[in-house]
């Protein structure tokens, strides 16, 4: 609920083309990457690649949710992560089985993307068009939104069955449930950045620390999952790297919000009132 | 129907209950969800003051990750390692506590950290002593809901056919809503601002004026909790044990397969009885309370 | 895979449902964060997250159903009621903390008399506010909403689980077009709303367009998706 005061304008260091390049290639390059070298080795072991390869989507969505919700559309910031995901389980089961039926299996990540593109934008538009909110950066916003939805869902099922092809990501990740913990935990590693971190005086790089953050939080989840699927080595493997991942980025958060805040007490009375 | 399956329905329905009841002082200790907006505004109209600024999202989807962090660890343990399903249950509440203690804290430090230029300080003996409250809440919510989807996925004579994680993720969005719609209203229209006159809404004039200086000392959360546990707890516990008791009641006392247009009824009926409810307390306040007097117009009372 | 005259029907099927949940948000009363704080009159929620919560109540009432019998009627009808037994006690255990905690009777600024009761409203209304609590419009309006959005989740999945057989990736599919759906129709709202005597609900026609083109893509999109093995 953003009452008084969003990022008016979202100020940013990094600028959201070079984002969008980081992530869109930091993910697709971690999820090939892990594939290959899963299949060339006959081995479950690099799985966890695909895991921080989700990270890259989700600092991208993160920095998205932060342009498109500095304008105010009038729910919350919730709805947003939500919807990202919404999008995003759809296109990675989309371009999972047109890969599998068309013979290339390979091909699936490159599919996903694009239908997330395209129906990101497409819903931007209605947004802008249908709906008449008439925010600029909207079409771009949904698309990059929708985009890093499908590629943290992507990534973080790759992490779980360990292959790409349909039939084993349907039998290790829907059938057994884990695509809830996946759906949930990317959507908030999503909107709970900008959520978190919502106020006058909202850094860019606060907020995508605790992007990061949520982000090896999610793979120590992902990583019991691959407890039951692929067996103890692989998961104790993605826990050990999710807790790291999370504890060095916490610290890194919190020497952020000592740089920022207007004072760290142990204790105190109520501070003197500025008016 | 028979005794062992009503007993589970009667099990799930207390489990309900006092998820509802605990979720709801979950986001009370914490001030998550709509109440929320006063306390952030109250710090930009210069009233500084010391309540956790907890902003994990709404309570659905905070919710619902909780509960299903708690599900699949259970089930991994389950399965995997064929853990006894109490205590699988017990760990997988436990994981989902301390994620819920990593977002609380990481939302207090940058909310507060956001308002700077309001002279809002961060408190770390708030953070200190209250985090762990959230946290033992979120351990008995998350608990009870995959309590519930275990027995609906394993132990229901006719068993569910979505996994138990996803069973969870949909409890957990269900307990979100319920606990935002129903218990924020006491902590937010009486509790936080209990020093205006009782029995109206809140004046517009006084937003942002929120309760900073308690009976002994400063108000913080765990006040705010304690009242908050007399009234708006146990009926969000009513509202959500009512919405799982009464939806698996129907569909357990006639069976499924034969007797489903019996069920369907039966459903009807209870809305149909919820309808009169409201109407009656609408008449009842409006008796018993009588029309403001500052009402200046001419419609009639 | 095979297009004929059955997938033509689950298209189609789907883009109702997802129409039913649209439309459906906007019956139902949300008034956001004034109505915690007794502030304005409905639910004291956001529109998305009640939407969700009921309507896939409603889904998982119908799953049980889908799994012990194949007729349409019975498991759209037993996803409706579903949804509106939720949204009926949300709203019912609501209403005791407003007339008993807070201690308002309920009102409604937005219209002079109530439409289905006909008591009168302003002079019941606290001053400085735009109406507080759930009255008996109010009510009935959100009963209608939770069982339009209970009906669509239910349409979804139905047709989805006829087309792949695999009740796991229905739920997870139905799930994501129900969020789609509803996060547009919040959009449109706005924020908050009461119902459908808010001169607002006469915006819905553009949040059924909106989710029209939006269910029809999706639609496409889920009839290609095999089951898996």
């Amino acid at each position: 609920m953003s009452v008084g005061g969003s990022a008016g304008g979202a100020p940013s260091a990094y600028e959201p083309k070079k984002l969008r390049m980081y992530g869109l290639v930091g993910s697709i390059v971690g999820i090939y990457l892990g594939s290959i070298l899963n299949s060339a080795l006959n081995t479950e072991v690099f799985s966890f690649i695909g895991a921080l390869a989700a990270i890259f989507a989700v600092v991208m969505g993160a920095n998205s949710v932060r342009r498109v919700c500095a304008y105010g559309i009038g729910t919350g910031v919730p709805s947003i992560g939500m919807l990202a995901l919404g999008m995003g389980i759809i296109a990675v089961m989309f371009g999972l089985s047109v890969a599998e039926t068309l013979g290339f299996g390979m091909l699936g990540p490159i599919i996903t993307l694009i239908y997330a593109g395209v129906f990101g934008y497409i819903i931007g538009v209605i947004a802008n068009k249908v709906i008449k909110f008439n925010i600029p950066v909207m079409e771009e916003g949904n698309a990059d939104l929708s985009m890093a939805g499908a590629l943290a869902i992507l990534g973080w099922s790759f992490a779980i069955s360990g292959t790409l092809g349909y039939e084993d990501i349907v039998t290790d990740v829907l059938m057994t449930g884990y695509i809830a913990i996946i759906f949930i935990a990317g959507g908030l590693a999503i909107l709970h950045p900008f959520n978190a971190n919502l106020g006058p005086d909202e850094k860019q790089d606060r907020t995508l620390v605790n992007a990061i953050m949520v982000g090896g939080l999610a793979m120590t989840a992902t990583g019991i999952g691959a407890l039951l699927t692929q067996g103890l080595s692989e998961g104790l493997l993605q826990i050990i790297i999710g807790f790291a991942v999370w504890y060095y980025f916490f610290k890194m958060y919190y020497k952020l919000v000592k740089r920022d805040a207007s004072a760290v007490v142990g204790t105190g009375l109520l501070p003197p009132t500025v008016q | 129907m028979d005794a062992f399956s009503m007993g589970l329905i009667a099990a799930m329905g207390a489990l309900a209950t006092v998820a509802g009841a605990s979720e709801d002082i979950e986001s009370d200790v914490g001030s998550q969800s709509n109440p929320n907006s006063q306390v952030q505004l109250a710090a930009q109209v210069g009233n500084p003051h010391r309540i956790y600024n907890k902003a994990i999202s709404g309570e659905p989807p905070a919710n619902a990750l909780w509960c299903a962090t708690a599900a699949i660890v259970a089930y991994t343990l389950i399965t995997a390692f064929q853990m006894p399903a109490l205590m699988a249950l017990v760990a997988g509440a436990s994981v989902a506590a301390l994620f819920n203690g990593v977002f609380s804290m990481s939302s207090y430090f940058g909310r507060n950290s956001s308002q700077a230029r309001f002279n809002q300080w961060i408190y770390l003996d708030i953070v200190r002593y209250t985090t762990p409250s959230i946290m033992a809440h979120a351990w008995i919510t998350s608990f009870c809901i995959a309590t519930i989807s275990y027995i609906m996925v394993y132990m229901l004579p006719t068993p569910h056919p979505f996994p138990m994680p996803i069973i969870a993720l949909i409890w957990g969005l269900a307990v979100g809503a319920i606990g935002s719609s129903v218990g924020d209203i006491h902590y937010g229209g009486e509790r936080e601002f209990q020093n205006r006159a009782f029995g109206c809404g809140l004046n517009t004039m006084l937003s942002g004026q929120i309760v900073r200086k308690a009976e002994a000392g400063l108000r913080n959360s765990i006040d705010n909790a304690w009242f908050c546990t007399k009234f708006g707890g146990p009926a969000t516990g009513m509202g959500f044990g009512l919405t799982v008791f009464l939806d698996n009641w129907r569909t357990t006392v006639f069976d499924p397969v034969s007797q489903a247009s019996y069920a369907i009824l039966m459903g009807v009926l209870f809305i149909l009885v919820e309808v009169a409810y409201n109407h009656y307390i609408e008449r009842s306040t409006r008796r018993k309370y009588g029309p403001y007097p500052e009402y200046k117009g001419d419609v009639a009372a | 895979m095979i297009f004929d005259a059955t997938t033509i029907v689950y298209i189609l099927e789907i883009v109702v449902g997802g129409l039913l949940v649209g439309v459906g948000v906007h019956f139902v009363p949300v008034g956001g964060a004034p109505a915690a704080m007794a502030q304005a009159t409905g639910i004291g929620t956001g529109t998305v997250q009640l939407a969700a919560g009921s309507g896939l109540t409603g889904l998982l009432a119908a799953g049980l159903m889908m799994s012990v019998t194949d007729n349409i009627w019975l498991v759209l009808a037993s996803g409706a009621v579903g949804a509106g037994i939720m949204v009926g006690s949300t709203m019912l255990t609501g209403s005791w903390i407003y007339a008993y905690a807070v201690g308002v009777p309920f009102v409604s600024a937005k219209v002079t008399y109530d439409p289905i009761t006909g008591f009168s409203q302003p002079p019941y209304i606290a001053p400085g506010t735009v109406g507080h609590g759930i009255p008996t419009v109010c009510f009935v309006s959100g009963l209608i909403g939770g069982m339009m959005g209970g009906l669509g989740g239910a349409m979804i999945y139905y047709a989805l689980y006829l087309i792949n057989g695999n009740a796991a990736l229905s739920a997870m599919f139905a799930i994501g077009i129900f969020m789609v759906n509803a996060v547009i129709a919040s959009w449109n709202i706005q924020g908050t709303i009461e119902g459908f005597h808010d001169p607002k609900f006469k915006k819905w026609p553009f949040a059924f367009r909106a989710c029209l083109i939006a269910s029809v893509l999706l639609a496409l999109a889920s009839v290609l998706i095999t089951g898996g093995a």
